[in-house]
């Protein structure tokens, strides 16, 4: 059992600036959880908290139930890898990997077969010899996270580990994660600012923002079900499209979402969810991701500026009264002509359409006031 | 057939010339601005450094001051004036307090500044070490005229030492007239005068290191001396090398000024160095120059010899050397 508990944690620095405000966070035993966020929204001072790396200035960590707010991080028995990979550049690739054995006193045959071992699970085996230097990025990321699997942790840290590499590199070490985590079977916490990144490989996403947690969920919860502007639009590629000064309109019972004067009524879900939180007659901000778009259909009008081929898909960047709007189409079944300059009528299924309250940017329907940080900042459109 | 061959092999040549010749100009006018910008340290060297190498000529002549050292009236003499150095009496007790006074300077004071700068980079507080390090900065500027008037002033007959063994019943001592003491002041005066000064370029170096080396250690369960010895100083590993090739070829090298300041009757037999000597014989009294320019150049010599066999030692041991 290696489950990680946050309770109320909290980092406020010497010069008084908090970086990290209240978390509240279990990760379950085996489970693989990602911090995600804008540079500067505290996830990678969380990772070093738990690492030991930061003190803690409130709240209480649990590691595998043992509170370890004052153990050193060596006692934690938590292994983590470093953005910059933090190889030792004097020593050889099996010094790198035996080190922390050699420190802790473990028998040389034993450090051997280790070694070796998780060489041949990282396919390193033949760089053993070599220095850092003489490997290229991928290579040093490899025995990077071979450092830290030979101390067999509880819980596994990882600190942007796949920034420094190029996008090609990239998608593969991305991959040989995955397979890595199947392989090893523990606790993991990824840090990473490319969401991409954090919807492959996560169980469940932290995203957070100004220090604050703003959703913690599945991939596809935080996909479909985002809490607040800053969700919905940090997370999908491309971004949601916003419609400001929209409204949802509650008429005899029945609640309609209002966009550029196109009415639609609402799905039953939505009627009930609407209802049980009390909303009235509002102004909100709309927001459609672009794979939800449906072209040559409903009563929407936008003019298409740039219009690119992707192959399977068209990526359509158009104007909808002044909203950029971009929508991804399908080019299997398309009809419409999609050229630019060209002005198309759209529209949406109700059912994927999110309603975001004007002034507070919480979603009308997701926001849950229970689980969401009390003094989290106000976050009113998605802007970073 | 040969004969055909050795026209090709020499058009092949040809071409392969050409295209370097190209490059080579091509970087040259790249680089134009860059080897402006350091032509004034080129000449600077040059005139002090490389055109003054011409004067060892006289070491070679029987020469008086006021001769040409090129001219129809010069006088060679070859080896003559190294061949007078090797028999003159002087020559034992002169090889023997250079280098005794050089070594154990060096010994002594080359480990200092790494262990300094090591202890400076591992404290928690970064204000503290600042602080610190100017503290140790700071004899580096004092001249060696008022660094000498110091140790008089601690050491002298009547100075703060004798002082207090006088007053706790103790005998006054006249360290600067014992020849006992001359080596010790002299060596441990010269290590406190720059330590801190020689630690700036390892300190330097240190804070290359990245940081998350350190974190993936403490990670790693190291302790602060693990941390120390298996990351910084495999750091600064390249600049120790570089910095104990250059000690070692400077090792003869040592400087009248202070010696001469501190020389008296009582400690002369373990203060006359080959750079006194030479100052003395060169410019003092009757100035037999030749003498000394002779005397000088051996000196160089040997420390030539010294550098060459610790770059060739260091490059064979280890990947660091400076050509």
């Amino acid at each position: 059992m290696s489950e990680v508990v946050m309770k109320g944690l909290k980092k406020v620095y010497d010069n008084k600036v908090t970086a990290v405000h209240d978390v509240n966070l279990e990760i379950k035993d085996k489970e693989f959880i990602v911090l995600v966020g804008p540079s500067g929204c505290g996830k990678s001072t969380t990772l070093r908290m738990v690492a030991g790396l930061e003190e803690i200035s409130g709240g209480e960590l649990y590691i595998d139930g043992k509170l370890v707010n004052e153990t050193p991080p060596k006692d934690r028995d938590i292994a983590m890898v470093f953005q910059n990979y933090a190889l030792y550049p004097h020593m050889t690739v099996y010094d790198n990997l035996a080190y922390a054995l050699k420190l802790r006193k473990v028998k040389k045959p034993e450090i051997d077969k280790k070694v070796r071992e998780v060489a041949e699970i990282l396919d390193i085996t033949q760089y053993l010899k070599r220095k850092p230097k003489a490997l290229s990025g991928g290579q040093r990321q490899r025995v990077a996270i071979g450092r830290a699997m030979v101390r067999d942790p509880k819980v596994f840290l990882m600190d942007e580990p796949l920034s420094n590499l190029d996008a090609k590199l990239r998608n593969q070490m991305r991959a040989e994660i995955i397979k890595l985590r199947s392989r090893i079977n523990t606790t993991f916490m990824y840090v990473t600012h490319d969401q991409t990144e954090a919807m492959t490989l996560g169980d469940r996403i932290v995203i957070m923002k100004d220090g604050y947690v703003n959703q913690i969920g599945t991939p596809q919860e935080v996909f479909n079900k985002p809490v607040n502007l800053f969700v919905a639009g940090f997370i999908g590629m491309p971004v949601m499209n916003f419609f400001d000064n929209c409204k949802v309109l509650l008429e005899n019972g029945v609640y309609y979402a209002e966009i550029r004067g196109v009415r639609f009524m609402l799905d039953d879900f939505q009627q009930k969810a609407l209802k049980q939180n009390g909303i009235e007659t509002q102004d909100i901000i709309a927001g459609i991701r672009p794979q939800h778009v449906t072209v040559g259909e409903g009563e929407l009008l936008a003019k298409i500026e740039v219009s690119e081929m992707m192959g399977s898909e068209y990526n359509i960047h158009a104007r909808c009264e002044g909203d950029e709007v971009v929508m991804l189409i399908p080019t299997f079944d398309l009809e419409t002509d999609v050229s630019m300059g060209r002005t198309v009528n759209f529209t949406t299924k109700p059912m994927l359409i999110q309603m975001f309250d004007k002034e507070t940017g919480n979603n009308l329907i997701w926001y849950d006031a229970e689980s969401a940080s009390k003094d989290a900042p106000v976050c009113k459109r998605y802007d970073f | 057939m040969e004969a055909v061959n050795n026209v090709q092999s020499k058009k092949l040549r040809k071409e392969k010339a050409a295209v370097p010749k190209g490059r080579r100009w091509r970087k040259f006018k790249e680089n134009s601005p860059y080897l402006l910008m350091i032509l004034p340290a080129v000449l600077v060297v040059f005139l002090f450094n490389y055109l003054p190498i011409y004067g060892i000529l006289i070491a070679f002549q029987d020469f008086m001051p006021g001769d040409k050292i090129l001219s129809d009236s010069t006088i060679w003499v070859g080896f003559q004036n190294f061949e007078r150095f090797f028999t003159d009496p002087m020559f034992w007790p002169l090889m023997q307090n250079t280098f005794l006074i050089c070594i154990i300077g060096f010994i002594i004071g080359f480990p200092l500044p790494i262990i300094v700068a090591l202890m400076l980079n591992a404290l928690k507080g970064k204000r503290m070490a600042k602080v610190i390090q100017t503290i140790f900065n700071a004899p580096h500027f004092i001249s060696l005229v008022v660094l000498v008037g110091m140790l008089t002033l601690f050491f002298g007959r009547y100075g703060l030492v004798n002082n207090i063994a006088a007053s706790i019943g103790g005998e006054r001592y006249s360290y600067f007239l014992e020849s006992k003491a001359f080596r010790p002041m002299y060596i441990l005066s010269s290590n406190w005068q720059d330590f801190g000064w020689s630690a700036i370029i390892y300190i330097a170096a240190l804070s290359n290191v990245d940081p998350q080396q350190h974190e993936a250690a403490i990670l790693d369960g190291a302790t602060r001396f693990q941390r120390v010895w298996s990351i910084d100083l495999p750091a600064i590993m390249p600049m120790i090398s570089v910095m104990l090739i250059m000690s070692i070829g400077g090792l003869m090298g040592v400087g009248y000024e202070k010696a001469l300041l501190m020389q008296t009757d009582g400690n002369l037999q373990v203060s006359e160095l080959i750079s006194t000597y030479v100052y003395k014989r060169g410019l003092t009294g009757v100035p037999d120059q030749a003498y000394a320019t002779a005397i000088g150049l051996f000196n160089s010599i040997i420390n030539v010899v010294l550098l060459i066999i610790a770059n060739t030692t260091s490059k064979r041991f280890s990947e660091n050397s400076l050509w």
